[in-house]
Order: C-alpha cells, then structure tokens, then sequence
C-alpha cells in the first residue's frame, strides 16, 4: 500500500495538467504545499514557477533571471553577519558604503570566474586550463589563511573578508560551471549564472549545489508538455510524502524529547494539558552534561544518541528534498536528495542514499580525479585512495571553506587544529566507506530477509555511533567526544 | 563482435546487476538519470581503460561522455585502441 498516490502514473491527470487550468492547479497545490511544509516564500516560488510552466521555451534565461533576483532580494546563503562583525571591528557600520562594497566585490567575484572560465575554454593546456578546481579551491584557501593568519587593518580587512563571505557560498556552484566550460557544448556564461544558487537552493538552508550544475540540469530537463507535467507532478507527491515526514518528525520530536512548535506549547499552558514525553536528553545536551562530568543515566545516553540519528533521518529528507521539489516544479526531474536510507544494507550504500548531491560533489571533485590519475595498477589500493580523497580529503576541504567564520573568529591555525573533532569523523567514515566498497559493491538481492535486516541494522548502528563525532564547531576537542564515547560503554564507566 | 554490441552488452550487464533488466536506447541516459550509480562507472572507467586503452587522466574525465552508448562510442572513435593520448 503507498501513502501517496501515484499521481504522475494517471495518464489523464497528465493531460490535464498539460492544459492551463491543469497548469494553474498544480501551481496552486505547489504553493499550498510549500505552506504546509513550512515554506514562508511560497507565494514567490509559485509565482517563479509559474512563469516557468507557461513559457518553457525561456526557461533557462527564465531560471537566470530568478537566480538574479534571489541574489538581489533574498541572499540568505551570504553570510552577512560576518561581513558587519568584520566592518564594525574596523569602525564601519551598517550602511550604503557597505552595500555599495559588497555590490562592487560581488561584481569582481563573477569576473574572476568570467576569466576563468574563458582560460578553460581558451588555454586548456594552461595549468589553470586544465585544472581550473584546483585552482579555484586552492586560491580560496591561500586567501582564507591570508585572512586568518595577516594583520590586516582599514579596508583591505573588510574587502578580504567581504571577497571570502561573498565568492565562498560559491565555491562548488563554479566548480560545476568550470567542469561544464571544459566539455564540447557548455551552456553561455549567461545561462550557467542562472546554477549559481539557483531559486531552488537559495530557497533551502543547503549551501550544496543540488541539481548539480549546467550539464545535469540538461540532462534531465523536460523538453515536452508532457514531461513537464509528470515531473511537475512528482513535485507534488514529492512535496505530499515531506509534509508526511514533517507530521512524523513533529510527533518524533513531542514524543521523545518534549519539543513542541510555540503554538501547540501556548496552546496545552493556555487548556493546562501536560505533555507527557520520554524525556530523552539531545545529544548536545548529554554531550555537555558529560562533558562537565554530569553524564546521564547510561539508558538515557544510549537513548540521545540513538534519538539523534532518527531526527536526522527524518529532518535531512525534509532540507534536501523540498529543494528537490522546487527544482522539479521548474522542469529538471532531479533525483532525490534523500532516497530510503534505512533501506542501506552496506556503509557505502548509505552514504549515497543519505544526502546524494553531497555526495556526488565530492565524486566528482575529488574520487573520479584521483581514480583516473594515481594508483591504475593497483585497483584495491586505486579504490581505498580514491575513497579517501573523495570522503575524508573532499569533505573536510568542504566544511573548512564553508565555516569561515571559525577562521575570523579563532584565527586560522586555531580554526585548523579545532577541526580534529570533524578530521576524526572523516578519516573514519573515509576508512569505513573504501572497506564497504572494497567488500563488494552492493548486497546480492538473493539474501534471506533476515540476513539483509541484520546488515541494515548493522550499517544503521554504525552510523548512529558515528554521529558523535559528526561535530563541525570548535568547542570541544576530541578528547571530550572519546570520552563521551567511552560513557556509553558500561564498563567505562 | 561489433564494438557497439560488445559495449551494449556490458552495459546491459551492469544494469542487470543492480536489478535493472529494462532495456535502452543507444542514446539514453544511464548515468545521471540514476540508472548507474558511481560504482558502476568506476567499473565501467576500468573496462574502457583496459579494453580500449583510454587514459582519463590525460584525456580528462567528464561523466557525460559515458553517460549513454553514443557517448561511449564517441569516446571510443575519438581514441585509437592502444593510444593513450
């Protein structure tokens, strides 16, 4: 039995939504959808992908035009914050000099790319030619050290900072461009600005490129009146499973840890109800506690640890997936970003089917580019290094160049050695995912149920554990989070 | 055997392995409509590499040139057997 119907396999609700009325309905159950799920900017999606449905013929330039205006009216991925902190450290404040700054480093940020990507396409036996992400991702980082390490004062500081906080959201969104200028037939420059954190993902909390960039997205847009109908309404039976999600996530969170939304807890104070819960710790909290040698009750650690993992379960889907919808409802039947991971019978399994676009960005910029250049006579030792570069390498550079306001906060060396925590993490979901691989690419479909339960229950209780050390701040050191490791041990205790 | 044909097959091979016993065009996308995932390419980046002698690393590496058999065989056509270019 589906919880939600099929609605993209009815032949006549597909010729329906072909026609505008049918367009219109579908636009309408996108917006009440996006409201339902929480989506405060639904009216300017539906209104975006309104225009999409009834002009395909434009819709790249369309998608290019509403990248600009998102950039221009809602840049929630800019880190602001951080650009104001820096200025008011220098004695500017908030005002139209800022803007004004902010505008004109902008403008040399896609410049700077504009140049790149010309010396792909024009010098490609350049150095920078042929390895334009390593030059992209290499040059950000000598800049962030720049920053983080030099005594910069005035408005060299603020311009530094500025050029970090605007072009690093960008990073990997270039890094797709650049592998499309290198291919035969790459979209203009004015049709890739439109994959620059396009209305889809700005509308999200992600800062990965889902959806990829330029060569993915033609791949698998629609190209008739009938598959836009069909992706479109996957869409919607998309957007119909997360508000399931969401209601279950909602009950999860009340049930477990007592968490309510503020109207349902104004709600039971005003009738005088009293919530009753199991009173799990969050992880942060029985991490802290711990950590100041208050540790909870053994059953009540184990019970935070394994309480984490699920809300994982259940909230990363709802992130990745809405930006999914969106995308969808623009025309590119996009995979999802989360597809059944607790159906994962092997580590390497899980790790594709939790947050793909993730994944697939350090595949394409640090596994495939490792795999085809070192290592090719020995193909175990070909693999584990690949694996390495991809999961370990790829993702600490990921998380490094996103977090930069640990490097103007606590300097770049003090940002560096407090990432050990995240270095851990990696170097073992890096070691765990190449043995994973190295074992045999995926469980044979003969196995007995019970046996491929017990590996899904296996791979479910290695990454339950292993989000311990999924910590990306610099508060705690790694000894505190093996230690907090070792107090779910009994005998540790 | 004909290329082509011989490539269709380890294709259909692949695909067989994850379940799949669909068929496909010659130019359908296997790849990134999800058919294949990255573990089938890096088998299938072995099979071009010993069987037709490509050298990724020299050529460079970009997914939609294995994405479907047309673009297989246009990799191929553009490489000699034997010559790492």
């Amino acid at each position: 039995m589906r919880v939600i119907p099929q609605l993209d396999a009815y032949p006549r609700l597909v010729s329906v939504v072909q026609t505008p009325i049918g367009k219109i309905s579908a636009i309408c159950a996108f917006a009440f959808l996006l409201l339902l799920n929480g989506e405060a900017l639904y009216l300017e999606l539906a209104a975006i992908v309104a225009i999409l449905s009834f002009f395909p013929k434009y819709r790249r330039p369309l998608i290019s035009a509403a990248t600009l205006y998102w950039l221009l009216i809602h840049p929630n991925w800019i880190r602001q914050g951080l650009i104001r902190r820096v200025a008011s450290d220098e004695g500017v404040g908030p005002g139209w000099g800022l803007v004004l700054g902010a505008a004109v480093v902008m403008c040399v940020v896609f410049g700077g790319l504009g140049v790149l990507l010309h010396v792909v396409r024009a010098r490609p036996g350049h150095f920078a030619g042929r390895r334009p992400v390593l030059v992209l991702v290499g040059s950000f980082l000598v800049l962030l050290a720049v920053a983080g390490t030099l005594q910069l004062h005035g408005w060299p500081r603020i311009a530094l900072w500025m050029l970090l906080a605007l072009s690093g959201p960008y990073l990997w969104f270039f890094a797709y461009a650049l592998g499309d200028y290198a291919s035969k037939a790459p979209d203009p420059y004015r049709i890739q600005f439109g994959t620059f954190f396009p209305f889809w993902v700005g509308s999200g909390d992600s800062s990965t490129p889902i959806g990829k960039g330029a060569a993915y997205l033609r791949k698998v847009e629609a190209h008739s009146a009938k598959d836009l109908a069909v992706v479109q309404l996957k869409a919607v039976k998309l957007l119909m499973w997360l508000f399931v999600l969401h209601l279950l996530l909602l009950v999860f969170r009340a049930v477990v840890f007592g968490d309510l939304p503020p109207a349902a807890t104004e709600f039971l104070r005003t009738h005088d109800f009293r919530l009753l819960h199991l009173g799990v710790p969050k992880l942060e909290t029985a991490f802290d506690q711990t950590a100041a040698g208050h540790a909870p009750p053994l059953h009540l650690l184990w019970a935070s640890v394994v309480a984490h993992f699920l809300e994982a379960i259940l909230a990363v889907p709802l992130m990745g997936n809405m930006v999914v919808a969106c995308s969808r409802m623009a025309g590119f039947n996009l995979l999802r970003n989360t597809y059944k991971p607790l159906y994962a019978t092997t580590i390497a399994d899980f790790w594709n089917r939790f947050y793909f676009y993730f994944k697939e960005l350090l595949v394409e910029f640090f596994f495939f580019p490792t795999y085809v250049r070192y290592f090719k006579k020995h193909r175990r030792l070909r693999l584990a290094a690949a694996t390495f570069a991809a999961a370990t390498l790829g993702n600490m550079v990921y998380h490094f160049c996103r977090d930069i306001h640990y490097v103007f906060e606590l300097g770049f060396w003090g940002a560096l050695t407090g990432f050990q925590v995240y270095a851990f993490y990696a170097m073992v979901l890096g070691a765990s995912i190449a043995i994973s691989q190295l074992r045999g690419k995926r469980a044979p479909e003969s196995l007995p149920f019970h046996r491929r339960v017990m590996a899904s229950v296996g791979v479910i209780g290695f990454y339950c554990l292993l989000e311990i050390f999924n910590f990306e701040g610099r508060s705690h050191s790694l000894r505190t989070h093996l230690a907090f490791f070792g107090n779910l041990l009994p005998l540790a205790r | 055997m004909n290329e082509r044909l011989a490539i269709r097959e380890y294709l259909q091979n692949l695909l067989r392995q994850t379940g799949d016993r669909n068929g496909f065009a010659d130019n359908d996308s296997l790849l990134m409509s999800g058919r294949l995932d990255s573990v089938d390419t890096l088998d299938l980046v072995v099979f071009l590499e010993e069987k037709y002698g490509i050298d990724f690393a020299a050529r460079g590496f970009d997914k939609n040139d294995l994405d479907s058999l047309d673009g297989i065989m246009a990799l191929i056509g553009a490489t000699p057997p034997g010559v790492s270019l």
